[in-house]
């Protein structure tokens, strides 16, 4: 008699993986086969798998079709299952995917769209937290701002892109063909920061080097070393526009 | 194992003796903005787990109506244990809600670290009683409350199974101190691919353990050889078969709270409605020939 752990490893190979011979030797065939009635399962696994994914990215199987996407989504969900329930942090690694998947090769843009939409679900899930407030840092002197190091707030996203990922999105969104017609999806390297607000997502498109500053204050580089290494005058109306817009995170409690 | 009664929820209202409805985004709009006259609302704890909007409109929702959690993610049945960090997201959301009740189902969903997002059945043995009832301990004491336990739809049968998953279901109410949430279409279901008599189903489950009814409509899919398969896809109206097996437990057990619930294809919110009001009137019923037996 197998195990409880033999029998659900043998169905997680069976309903995950297409590795079914073990799991069907644990079946009860009665009337119906055993595949036919493992099956209900993996059709269940599969559908709830590809239906996240289109929750996620609606924008890419916009641009792509149903069917298309479907082609695309069950290999993804093929290599790589879901590891909890959670699955609003399913299908962060679909962007890579379509970025080496052949199939799409002639929309070399489609895994930016990606990138996009997966930016903008985290940021819309992630949890609620307290920015950091600007007055606070505002009363450090000026040996203590250059010496804090900041974290990006949980709602917020900054992803490096190589197409106009958002005005692509955008005009799929809207349906509006002619916008999407006269989109010129030519490499355009940039940095778009997303960022749940109140009023819904705000997206903000940085130049390479400001996002290359920013992505420097996220990884909690120290003001001052951070400044030091973008001299320009633009840097420090950049952190004030960061830090207005609530795009830190205020310090855990435990370090007050 | 811990027999004691646990306590409900902390400072939260009591889930009513009436109908409510399975609370879905679809719906979001129409409950905050029409603040229909449902008595009370069940949510997926999953979809509640972030920050943002999502969780802000639960919040809303608590105000004005009880509210019960309704996990689909714990795999009470894996033998590989809880998966912790949910178990302690669900704690967090338990924590900021307040609900009425907390549920979960009598399965398991993930293996080796795969979520394989179905509520798959167990073999019925002793072997998966223990571990089912060590993991409901476990979920019961991180959540400081007793939890109920739904009987799910299967399509599948364990050769190696020894008992009979009504047996297999009151020993872990009995065992851990857990409440049944008797999904009458799960039964209606699971009746029809198994060759089971559901009445027989019904008739082994402890009275005092049922803490609630979950209603929901199911599709017949018709196999090459002319066999029928029943699949719980919630995506249709209560079948009647299933109404008429609701009425038999109402008889059995009296009122309990009962939830409409709706996944697929889902129809206008006064769809719901209208199916809420005839769960309303069999409970009103119930409760009348109650107390006419008592009087």
């Amino acid at each position: 008699m197998p195990t409880l752990r033999e029998v659900q490893a043998a169905f997680a190979r069976g309903i995950a993986f297409a590795d079914e011979d073990e799991a069907l030797g644990m079946i009860e065939a009665d009337g119906i086969g055993a595949a036919g009635r493992l099956s209900v399962y993996r059709n269940t696994y599969r559908s709830t798998l590809v239906a996240a994914l289109r929750q996620v990215y609606p924008a890419v199987e916009r641009l792509v079709g149903a069917e298309f996407f479907e082609g695309a989504a069950l290999p993804y969900v093929a290599g790589e299952p879901p590891g909890s329930a959670y699955l609003n942090e399913y299908g962060g690694g679909f962007a890579g995917f379509l970025a080496e998947f052949a199939p799409a090769a002639a929309l070399p843009y489609l895994a930016d769209v990606a990138r996009l939409e997966w930016a903008a679900s985290q940021a819309a899930n992630a949890p609620d937290a307290p920015a950091l407030d600007p007055v606070a840092l505002a009363r450090l002197d000026a040996a203590e701002q250059a010496e804090a190091s900041l974290r990006p707030h949980p709602s917020v996203r900054l992803i490096a892109l190589a197409y106009p990922a958002e005005r692509i999105w955008r005009a799929v969104r809207e349906r509006d063909d002619a916008a999407l017609a006269a989109l010129d999806p030519r490499p355009d390297p940039h940095w778009l920061l997303v960022q749940r607000r109140d009023d819904g997502l705000g997206m903000r498109t940085l130049a390479r080097a400001e996002g290359d500053f920013t992505a420097q204050l996220f990884l909690g580089v120290r003001l001052g070393e951070a400044l030091e290494r973008f001299p320009g005058a633009e840097f420090p109306a950049l952190l004030a526009e960061h830090l207005a817009c609530g795009r830190f995170a205020a310090p855990e409690e435990s370090s007050r | 194992m811990s027999s004691a009664p646990l306590p409900s929820g902390p400072g939260s209202g009591p889930i009513p003796a009436r109908a409510g409805i399975g609370l879905r985004f679809a719906h979001h709009r129409a409950v905050l903005d029409g603040r229909p006259g449902a008595a009370w609302f069940e949510v997926h704890a999953e979809n509640y787990m972030g920050g943002g909007e999502a969780i802000r409109i639960l919040d809303s929702v608590r105000r004005d109506y009880p509210v019960s959690l309704h996990g689909i993610g714990l795999s009470l049945g894996s033998a590989e244990g809880i998966n912790a960090l949910h178990l302690l997201r669900v704690k967090a959301l338990a924590e900021r809600v307040q609900p009425g009740l907390i549920s979960e189902h009598l399965s398991w969903s993930a293996s080796g670290g795969t979520y394989l997002a179905d509520l798959l059945p167990l073999p019925m043995t002793e072997e998966a009683l223990d571990i089912v009832c060590r993991n409901i301990d476990i979920a019961q004491s991180a959540l400081g409350q007793r939890i109920l336990i739904e009987n799910p739809s299967s399509y599948l049968r364990f050769r190696h199974s020894i008992l009979p998953e009504w047996e297999f279901l009151a020993a872990v109410a009995a065992r851990t101190g857990c409440g049944i949430l008797c999904d009458v279409n799960n039964i209606f279901v699971s009746a029809s691919n198994h060759g089971w008599d559901a009445l027989a189903y019904l008739d082994a489950l402890p009275a005092g353990a049922i803490g609630e009814f979950h209603l929901a409509g199911h599709t017949a899919r018709e196999l090459e050889d002319g066999r029928v398969l029943r699949i719980d896809d919630h995506g249709s109206a209560v079948a009647e078969p299933v109404w008429e097996l609701y009425e038999a437990a109402l008889a059995r057990f009296g009122a309990r709270p009962t939830l409409i619930e709706w996944d697929n294809r889902i129809p206008e919110f006064a769809v719901l409605m209208g199916e809420a009001a005839r769960a309303q009137t069999l409970l009103d019923r119930a409760e009348g020939a109650r107390h006419a037996d008592a009087a």
